[in-house]
């Protein structure tokens, strides 16, 4: 019986590293276009669906002092894992406000008007009455500048 | 005389380091996979809501009228009055007393407004009935925001006032 010789390898084995370049180079790129669109505003819950809107509105930046809450179908306030209504929720925010004045006077800030954003994620088949009174309960201890977080588009 | 000395030859094959190009790649790669967060579509409507409210515009009624372009003077204070259904849908819109056909509307009007007093901030006050569901409130907030309007307020209606 007669053996097949074998052809001998090569000696120089080279792996081409150009097209797996190519593709590191545009996942690269890729990731890079879409890393200035991946924004997200705290405080996503399951809890609340967004309101969809259809006019364009940039997303600018939030600042530093923030606080996030959110505002479920019933009109119930959602802050710190807790649900508030009433009384109750309108001595969280005189507490959260007081807090705040606290650090404010030891940093020595002007004025009696927070700069914290107060940041809403209101349900969609929420009451407006309800979002307009929690507002407004904000409003009365010292909190002036709010978000309300909007869909630019349904979820997909 | 000085004997020209020959020039060593290039190598016949250049070699180009690809591993150390290929290494920062795979680095730079790494760190926008693990820093990557999907693009969201959510956006925010900025409000300043102080506590000590801006004056209402003067009116002999208390009614703000709605704007006539012929005005030399115009309002820079606009009331969007906002009916709801028993649904809590939106059942009707009102600029001042001028009925809109719907946001899209409204913000067509708002933006038109907007234009003819350039340099003057423009100030909207929504009053609507709470029992307007919050979506479409913020549709009209949103509308407001985006044709221009610097300051939007919500104000409580009368009838529903304690």
């Amino acid at each position: 019986m007669r053996r097949r010789v074998r052809g001998s390898a090569p000696d120089n084995f080279e792996l081409n590293l150009t097209p797996l370049l190519d593709v590191v180079l545009q996942l690269i790129t890729f990731f890079m276009m879409l890393v200035h669109f991946g924004t997200r505003i705290e405080g996503e819950t399951r809890a609340v669906r967004l309101p969809v809107t259809a006019a364009a509105l940039p997303a600018g930046d939030l600042g530093l002092d923030r606080l996030v809450v959110a505002v479920d179908r019933e009109g119930r306030l959602l802050a710190e894992d807790q649900t508030r209504t009433g009384q109750a929720a309108a001595s969280w925010w005189t507490d959260q406000a007081k807090l705040r004045r606290e650090g404010r006077r030891i940093l020595g800030g002007p004025g009696d008007e927070l700069p914290t954003v107060v940041v809403i994620r209101a349900d969609r088949d929420a009451a407006y009455g309800s979002v307009r009174k929690t507002l407004a309960q904000a409003q009365a201890t010292g909190f002036a500048h709010f978000s309300l977080v909007v869909l630019r588009e349904e979820r997909p | 005389m000085i004997r020209r000395s020959k020039r060593p030859r290039p190598p016949d094959e250049v070699a180009f380091p690809v591993t150390p190009f290929l290494d920062m790649a795979f680095q730079l790669l790494a760190f926008f996979i693990l820093t990557f967060r999907a693009p969201s579509p959510e956006t925010k409507l900025d409000l300043y809501l102080p506590s000590a409210p801006i004056a209402l515009p003067d009116s002999p009624r208390g009614v703000v009228k709605a704007p006539s372009l012929d005005d030399p003077d115009l309002e820079t204070d606009l009331l969007v009055h906002a009916e709801a259904d028993d649904k809590g849908s939106l059942a009707s819109l009102r600029l001042g007393e001028t009925p809109v056909d719907g946001v899209g509307d409204l913000e067509t009007r708002l933006r038109k407004y907007a234009r003819l007093i350039p340099g003057k901030n423009l100030r909207v006050r929504l009053v609507a009935p709470d029992r307007l569901r919050y979506e479409e409130a913020a549709r009209v907030i949103a509308a407001s925001a985006s044709a221009g309007v610097a300051s939007i307020r919500l104000v409580e209606p009368k009838g529903e006032r304690r």
